[in-house]
């Protein structure tokens, strides 16, 4: 009976630290977003669309909106591969207004500009006019050239 | 209104009552007042609810779309199996489904049992209780409801069509899922009732009457989740059979419990006094646990692949599990205290309860990494509003944290099987030996073979104690998982040699249901571990019947690309067939429908269209333009000209219909190569459709045990190629062939009476 009731009080102590220290460990460092910034690939994105096209009309700047959700398994792959590839992720970081659509909260926005799947990249410019879409979790080589070329555009005009 | 469902599952409630008062009375009051009725009720009851559950398939058959529920999950063009399936396809089903199989357990009890001893009147207490519980669940979400009481549309309105089943259910591993899991769900409710009444009043007999049921939802519930394991490999194009999705973990946690409490009712029947309160209270977790399950399914709240939305039902299963869990613990509490310590000799550590107690509580442990994985993002999320991961990819977490207790439980395994008071001395030595092995291996170094995928761009920001766990080489499973293989070999030529059958057969079941653990297990790690993956292969159109290197020595052939719609579509009317077998009977009147082949307009004279149902093709006739479309759908009516050679239509009236089906399903047939000799080969589809899309790979499966299944996703076309991944899978036969076998061991077990239990 005694050696029951230790290994019973032992695994409690195991359980419950092991408990609150997974829970401080992603409120620290696996945090995805708040009420008002995503963090996903490392980069900060807004959550509010409309501010994000006001800021994209004001700084002459394309908009970035990334479709994701908690439970895909390649919108993971995406932001660390592809998001978290230096070179793309400076270009976004200097020339892009970013936004985060979650795909559980924001289904009006996805169904708005026909998104049905994570991860999808929509770029538009100040006024709402999509330039480019890309679908699927693609790779830095495909997504690089992309992102140049719609700044560009945006610059040029 | 009342439809005629929900009236007789009022009538259920009622007539439930009166068995449940009627017991009742005869505990309480030892009043016979309605104790002759009790037997009939619930017989009535559970006849009752079948009778229900087949008028709710019969309004899917025939496809009654003035229930919402059926308009919600069905549609005409779906094949009579998905109609069926169908019933069980959104939460109203399933409660019907799961308060029907309660019932049906409690007419068994009633049955077999007569309610004669105190403890089966009580098990049949508690047990009724659940199931009018279930019932008033059921008429609050009941799949009888009307579209008149939910939309605002006339009485006495039609909808022509339901709105469809989801793509991804459009599968057979979809049609058994869902039953598998619900009636496992409500089997365990005898247990759990059982296990309650004996921690009240420790009454003998429980666990006789607890064993056969737990093992059946065992079975079942360890079935249901091995076929939702077979769908994501099949269909979800996730590559492994095990995601640690929140609803796959969320059933697989009562699972665990469940096995830990077959564990504590192994000792507790030998020796009563054994775990008399961890069995008990094992039942009542692994039902609380099941509930739990009920609601991450259902909720909306976990972020899972599973999302179906949010429920009217969720607070009160919520405060089920309040009720029944304050109810177990409470009553465990006073059982665990009333116990008298035992002042006999202490055996000190090594001896059988503790090990097996050791055992117990490595399933508990098991339990709660994986209900904590699940729980506590979701409890982040509604306190302080924040969406956190539990680790840098989902299924780190539950890796990381089960392995080191993975090990542990296959050295309890191997410990515990043969052990014997007299030889403690020498299993001990053994298995501090295999103990130390493992955790020297836990150091040896590899290429990529470690908990955590050190390739993967995460691993270099990992917290540390992911980085300590993760660095842990995944070759340290192999001295425990040999040690326990060993320990079954062994155990298993013990009881061959047996001359008793009966006992022979048990622990030949008990060993298949053990090694079933290794090899599901081994399948596991080696298939997740040694994976090959390429998924950006873009084929184009152009190139098919071309061999492309798509690298790393692989070649892929586009041999064929089609579309297709899933169903054939139905027309009404009469068949084209029959008016051209007989075209005078139709001289006056008749309507067909078909879809348009042909069609020849010559200006203001008239327009001639061709219309074909499959059954044959006949010319119709409109009067002036008429703009039709090819590949449509028309239903026309009129009258029919026979004087012609060939008989055509003359129309009076007409309507368009949607004949292209609404699941369109694209498919490549492919061929993979590997240094140029065909290696697999197959059709992987692409299936678009109500509520989303579904992929189909193409899965060229191994025969041997160790080689790869070829594993080809297809993503539907686009931009003109034909996006692929390809995986080669290597050692998933060794995770089917355990699933069998976990099948096959427990029936061997079940099928064995044991001599007490009479039933």
């Amino acid at each position: 009976m005694k050696t029951k009731k230790l290994l019973s009080i032992l695994v409690l102590i195991l359980i419950i630290s092991m408990a609150y220290g997974t829970y401080n460990i992603s409120l620290s460092d696996f945090k995805l977003s708040d009420k008002n910034n995503s963090y996903l690939g490392g980069l900060t994105w807004s959550r509010s669309l409309d501010a994000s096209l006001l800021k994209a009309q004001q700084e002459n700047k394309p908009v970035a909106v990334y479709f994701w959700a908690i439970w895909c398994q390649y919108c993971a792959k995406f932001q660390s591969e592809t998001l978290g590839n230096p070179q793309v992720k400076e270009i976004l970081e200097k020339d892009y207004v970013l936004v985060a659509m979650d795909l559980d909260i924001d289904r009006d926005v996805a169904r708005k500009y026909g998104v049905s799947y994570p991860p999808y990249v929509l770029f538009l410019d100040g006024n709402d006019k999509v330039l480019e879409r890309v679908p699927g979790a693609v790779d830095a080589n495909y997504f690089l050239p992309i992102v140049t070329r719609v700044r560009d555009e945006v610059r040029g005009k | 209104m009342i439809t005629f469902g929900n009236a007789i599952l009022y009538t259920s409630l009622v007539i439930g009552s009166v068995a449940l008062l009627g017991l009742l009375l005869k505990d309480r009051k030892n009043n016979d007042l309605l104790t002759k009725l009790v037997s009939p009720a619930i017989l009535i009851v559970a006849g009752l609810l079948t009778f229900a559950y087949l008028l709710l398939t019969y309004y899917f058959i025939t496809g009654d779309f003035t229930y919402e529920y059926v308009w919600q999950y069905s549609s005409r063009d779906l094949p009579l199996i998905y109609k069926i399936s169908g019933t069980w396809a959104g939460q109203p089903g399933t409660y019907l489904l799961w308060v029907w199989v309660i019932f049906l357990s409690a007419a068994w009890l009633a049955q077999t049992t007569k309610h004669a001893t105190p403890l089966t009147r009580r098990t049949q207490i508690i047990t009724l209780a659940i199931g009018l519980y279930f019932i008033v669940l059921t008429l609050i979400q009941t799949p009888f409801k009307s579209i008149y009481e939910v939309a605002d549309v006339p009485l006495g309105f039609v909808p022509v069509d339901g709105s469809g089943l989801n793509a991804l259910l459009i599968n057979f591993w979809m049609i058994v899922h869902p039953p598998f899991m619900f009636i496992g769900y409500a089997t365990m409710t005898i247990p759990f009732a059982a296990g309650i009444v004996y921690l009240l009043t420790k009454e003998d007999g429980w666990e006789e009457l607890a064993r056969q049921w737990a093992r059946f939802t065992w079975l079942i519930l360890g079935m249901g989740i091995a076929v939702g394991g077979v769908w994501a490999y099949v269909v979800l194009g996730w590559g492994g059979f095990w995601a640690w999705d929140p609803v796959e973990t969320a059933s697989f946690i009562p699972w665990l419990t469940l096995t830990g409490f077959m564990h504590a009712a192994a000792l507790h029947r030998k020796n009563k006094t054994t775990f008399s309160t961890a069995a008990p209270m094992l039942s009542a977790v692994t039902f609380i646990l099941i509930i739990y399950a009920a609601i991450v399914v259902r909720s909306g709240l976990f972020n899972s692949v599973h999302a179906f939305g949010e429920t009217s039902t969720g607070t009160l299963l919520i405060s089920s599990i309040l009720i029944t869990g304050v109810v177990s613990l409470v009553l465990g509490m006073r059982r665990y205290l009333e116990e008298p310590d035992k002042v006999e000799e202490d055996k000190g550590f090594w001896n059988k309860t503790n090990i097996f107690y050791v055992t117990l509580l490595l399933f508990v442990i098991l339990a709660f990494i994986s209900f904590w994985g699940i729980t506590y993002p979701v409890f982040i999320q509604l306190t302080q509003g924040f969406k956190v991961n539990v680790a840098s990819d989902t299924k780190n977490f539950f890796n990381v944290w089960s392995y080191p207790f993975a090990i542990l439980l296959m050295l309890a395994l191997g410990f515990c099987l043969n052990y014997k008071e007299s030889e403690k001395e020498k299993q001990k030595k053994t298995l501090f030996i295999v103990a130390a092995l493992s955790i020297i291996t836990m150091f040896l170094r590899t290429e990529t073979f470690y908990v955590l995928d050190h390739s993967s761009p995460f691993w270099v920001r990992e917290p540390s104690i992911y980085k300590l766990l993760g660095s842990i080489s995944v070759i340290s499973i192999f001295p425990s998982m040999i040690y326990a293989t060993a320990a079954i070999y062994q155990y298993l030529s013990g009881y061959l040699k047996l001359g008793n059958a009966r006992v022979r057969i048990k622990g030949i079941g008990i060993a298949i249901v053990h090694i079933a653990v290794i090899l599901t297990l081994f399948g596991a790690i080696i298939s997740s571990n040694f994976t090959y993956t390429n998924q950006r292969i873009n084929i184009p159109l152009e190139a098919k019947g071309v061999l492309l290197d798509v690298g790393d020595g692989y070649g892929i052939k586009v041999v064929d690309y089609s579309t297709r719609s899933l169903t054939e579509t139905s027309y009404s009317g009469t068949t084209i067939a029959e008016v051209l077998a007989n075209p005078s009977l139709f001289e006056k009147d008749v309507t067909i429908s078909g879809k348009v082949t042909n069609f020849n307009s010559s200006g203001s004279h008239g327009t001639l269209v061709e219309l074909d149902d499959n059954s044959g093709s006949i010319w119709v006739v409109f009067e002036g333009n008429v703009p039709v479309k090819l590949n449509s759908g028309l239903t026309v009516s009129g009258r029919i000209m026979s004087g012609f050679e060939k008989p055509v239509l003359i129309v009076n009236g007409a309507d368009e219909f949607d004949a292209s089906g609404k699941y369109q399903v694209q498919s490549v047939q492919l061929e993979v190569y590997k240094n140029n000799r065909k290696i697999g080969s197959g059709v992987a589809e692409y299936l678009q459709g109500k509520g989303g899309s579904g992929t189909f790979p193409m899965i060229d499966p191994s025969i041997t045990l160790f080689g790869g299944d070829v594993y080809v996703i297809f993503q539907g076309v686009g931009g003109g190629a034909v996006p692929i991944t390809l995986k080669i899978v290597p050692a998933v036969n060794f995770a089917w062939l355990g699933i069998i076998l976990f099948a096959v061991g427990i029936i061997l077990i079940m099928a064995v009476k044991s001599k007490s239990s009479g039933g």
